[in-house]
This record gives structure tokens, C-alpha cells and sequence, in this order.
């Protein structure tokens, strides 16, 4: 009786899990990563496991460690830092940070758009033919990120990026980092649970490769948010017009 | 001073602990030790990357002065309840902050109880 019970309340969380989430599969057999996720938290009241695995630490090259340092040494004990002027964290740090504020995916055949929420920062990763060559873009703090599918898994590689000294993972811009993409055991209530295996190498900067995974679960009824964070700087340039030329500023 | 009223939010005390996507260094204030201050509301800003909150203050030591606070992000202060036009200038509202650990005035905001007696965060009457 049970065990029948047991079976049974599976069988309803699944059922209602598959109806809650994204459907797993696409017209063309590949997993849909599609929906929110956040922080993988685990089964309740069981030890989950770390929403992070890491394989190893970052380990700087000496010129690495020195820019690191002017960089701390300019902002440590201050409120200057990227963030704070809704400077998004680049590659690997928005997608290693993401979960405490949400992530979203939007998937298409040719495209993953990833949405994190924190400083509305978006990666467009192009897959198959969509994917151009990346010496034809300029180099942004998020790369330019081409994938392709093996089998179940979604294979990333993101060159083309920035140097970072303002990032918690500094890097070059020799810096090139892969991610693998797949579904994880789900949770005990079929809730599903995206993982992905990231290894950063940067000949220039780091002594060996940053290997790490990420794991996020997804949420069914969250209500991911826009980041509106450049306004109150444009009102605060604004508002000094206004007072300069002796005028009432009405927009708030 | 203009009292502006913008967009508004708290992020769960929990969520910066655990998740850490600090916009610049916390090490300027005092985590450890939160202390609750009671002012009326000067200016609040419900923004991104965080809160910016004026309130007017009175204590012994210090005498009445405006004082500025910052919290957590808009985004995060509206998941854990906070709605906008909670708080209104001249409002007199109760904060909890992790105070300048260099003694000035000022501090992180990371709670608060709005003008209708709702708690948002940490602050409780038992403190």
C-alpha cells in the first residue's frame, strides 16, 4: 500500500511537474531549455548538493595577479565597482552568478537567448548556421558564443571577449571558455534541473583552465523581472540641467 | 529638496548572503552588528543597483541631520513584498541597516517596516 502510494505521488508530481514546466524535447529531438531558472536548491529537506562543483581554483599568472591587485586597490572599501554602474558581469560571472536573481532562456533552433535578470545582461548563443565567425564581432565582456548539439547536450564556446580585471574571474581577452548544456537528475517532484560543465582556459592569465559546474533548478511560476538600473543616473544629469538653467523638473 | 518617489525593492538577507553579486565592496559596513534607526522620509529612490533612501534623523549625540542610506535592489526588495508607494516623503519609517564601520552617518539598509506596521525583512519589534 505503500509503496503504491509512494508510486502514486510520483507518478501526480510528475505529471504536474511536466504540466507546469517547459516541455523537454523540441520538433527536432533536442532538449528545450526554455523557461526560469534559479539557484539549485535540491529536494526539500534532503542535502541537495552544491549548486556548484569546482574543480579547481582560479589560479592567476603573476602579471594577472598584479592587475587584479590595482584593481582592488582602487575600489576596495568604495561603492565604485561595474555592478554599481549597471555594468553587467561578463563572461564566465554572469553565467556562474546567475540564479540568485533568476535566469531566463528562450530557445529557438538556431538561438539560445539567455536573460539574466541582475543588470538586464543578455547573451545571444548562435547555434548551427545561425553561428558567424567570431573574428568578424567586436569583442564584448560576454563574448561572442557559438554551439552546437551533441546528442542531448548543448556545446557553447564563447570567444572574443574583454580583458577583466572588475570580474570575480579575471581573465584576458585570450580567454575562451566552453560550457556543456544538459538536463540533470530532476528533483524527487520531476522539477527539472539544468546543469552545465564550464572550463575557462586563458594562455595569458591563468596558470591552468578554471573547471567548474553549474547547476540551476527551474521554477514554474516565477515572475522574472526587468533590471531598470540607468535611469536614476540619466534623472540625477537631468535633475542638474534642470537646476542649472533654474528650471522645475517634472519627470521623476 | 524634492521628494522623489521612484521604483522600490528588498533583496532577501539570505539571497546576498548565500548568492554574494555584490555591485561593489560591502566592506565598508558593519554586518555583523545591524542596528534599527527611526527617521522620517526625506527621499527614497527604489532603484537598481540598490535602494537610496534619505531620512531625517534625531539623536542625542548628533543632533537632528539628513541622512542617506542604501539597500538592497529594487528587483529583490519587490520579491520579498515590498510594493510601490509603500513609503511616501514625510513618512516616518523604522530601518535596519549594517551601520559605517568608520562610525560616519549612513549604512546598508536591510530591512524595514513600512507606515502600516508590514515588516519587510529583519526588523521585528523585539529589537
Amino acid at each position: 500500500m505503500k509503496t503504491f502510494l509512494v508510486k502514486n505521488f510520483f507518478a501526480s508530481a510528475t505529471f504536474v511537474a511536466v504540466s507546469l514546466f517547459p516541455t523537454l524535447s523540441t520538433a527536432a529531438d533536442t532538449p528545450d531549455f526554455s523557461g526560469a531558472w534559479t539557484t539549485y536548491r535540491g529536494n526539500p529537506g534532503a542535502p541537495g548538493g552544491p549548486s556548484r562543483f569546482m574543480g579547481g581554483e582560479l589560479k592567476l599568472k603573476p602579471q594577472a595577479e598584479k592587475a587584479r591587485q590595482d584593481f582592488i586597490s582602487v575600489t576596495e572599501g568604495t561603492n565604485h565597482g561595474a555592478g554599481n554602474s549597471c555594468v553587467g558581469s561578463g563572461m564566465p560571472g554572469s553565467m556562474l552568478g546567475s540564479g540568485g536573481y533568476p535566469m531566463e532562456i528562450l530557445q529557438r533552433p538556431e538561438q539560445l537567448f539567455v536573460v539574466y535578470e541582475a543588470h538586464n545582461e543578455i547573451r545571444r548563443i548562435y547555434i548551427g548556421d545561425e553561428a558567424g565567425d567570431p573574428n568578424d564581432y567586436f569583442p564584448e565582456r560576454n563574448g561572442y558564443s557559438t554551439a552546437r548539439w551533441e546528442g542531448d547536450r548543448l556545446i557553447v564556446e564563447t570567444t572574443r571577449l574583454k580583458t577583466q580585471v572588475d570580474s570575480r574571474y579575471p581573465h584576458s581577452d585570450q580567454a575562451s571558455i566552453r560550457e556543456e548544456y544538459y538536463f540533470d537528475t530532476p528533483l524527487l517532484d520531476g522539477t527539472p534541473v539544468l546543469a552545465a560543465d564550464l572550463v575557462m582556459t586563458d594562455p595569458l592569465w591563468l596558470e591552468e583552465p578554471l573547471i567548474t559546474t553549474k547547476r540551476w533548478q527551474a521554477l514554474s511560476d516565477y515572475h522574472v523581472l526587468t533590471y531598470e538600473c540607468t535611469e536614476p543616473l540619466w534623472l540625477d544629469e537631468m535633475e542638474g540641467l534642470y537646476e542649472e538653467a533654474g528650471l522645475e523638473m517634472v519627470q521623476e | 529638496m524634492n521628494i522623489i518617489l521612484r521604483s522600490f525593492s528588498i533583496l532577501a538577507l539570505a539571497l546576498v548572503a548565500g548568492h554574494a553579486f555584490a555591485h561593489h565592496s560591502a566592506a565598508q559596513f558593519d554586518f555583523r552588528n545591524t542596528i534599527l534607526i527611526t527617521g522620517k522620509v526625506q527621499e527614497v529612490r527604489f532603484a537598481n543597483p540598490h535602494l537610496r533612501l534619505i531620512l531625517e534623523v534625531s539623536d542625542e549625540a548628533r543632533g537632528t541631520r539628513d541622512i542617506e542610506y542604501e539597500g538592497h535592489s529594487r528587483n529583490n526588495m519587490r520579491r520579498q513584498g515590498l510594493m510601490p508607494d509603500m513609503f511616501r516623503g514625510g513618512d516616518e519609517v523604522t530601518i535596519r541597516i549594517a551601520p559605517m564601520r568608520n562610525g560616519e552617518d549612513g549604512g546598508y539598509v536591510t530591512a524595514l517596516r513600512t507606515p502600516d506596521g508590514a515588516e519587510i525583512g529583519r526588523v521585528t519589534g523585539a529589537d
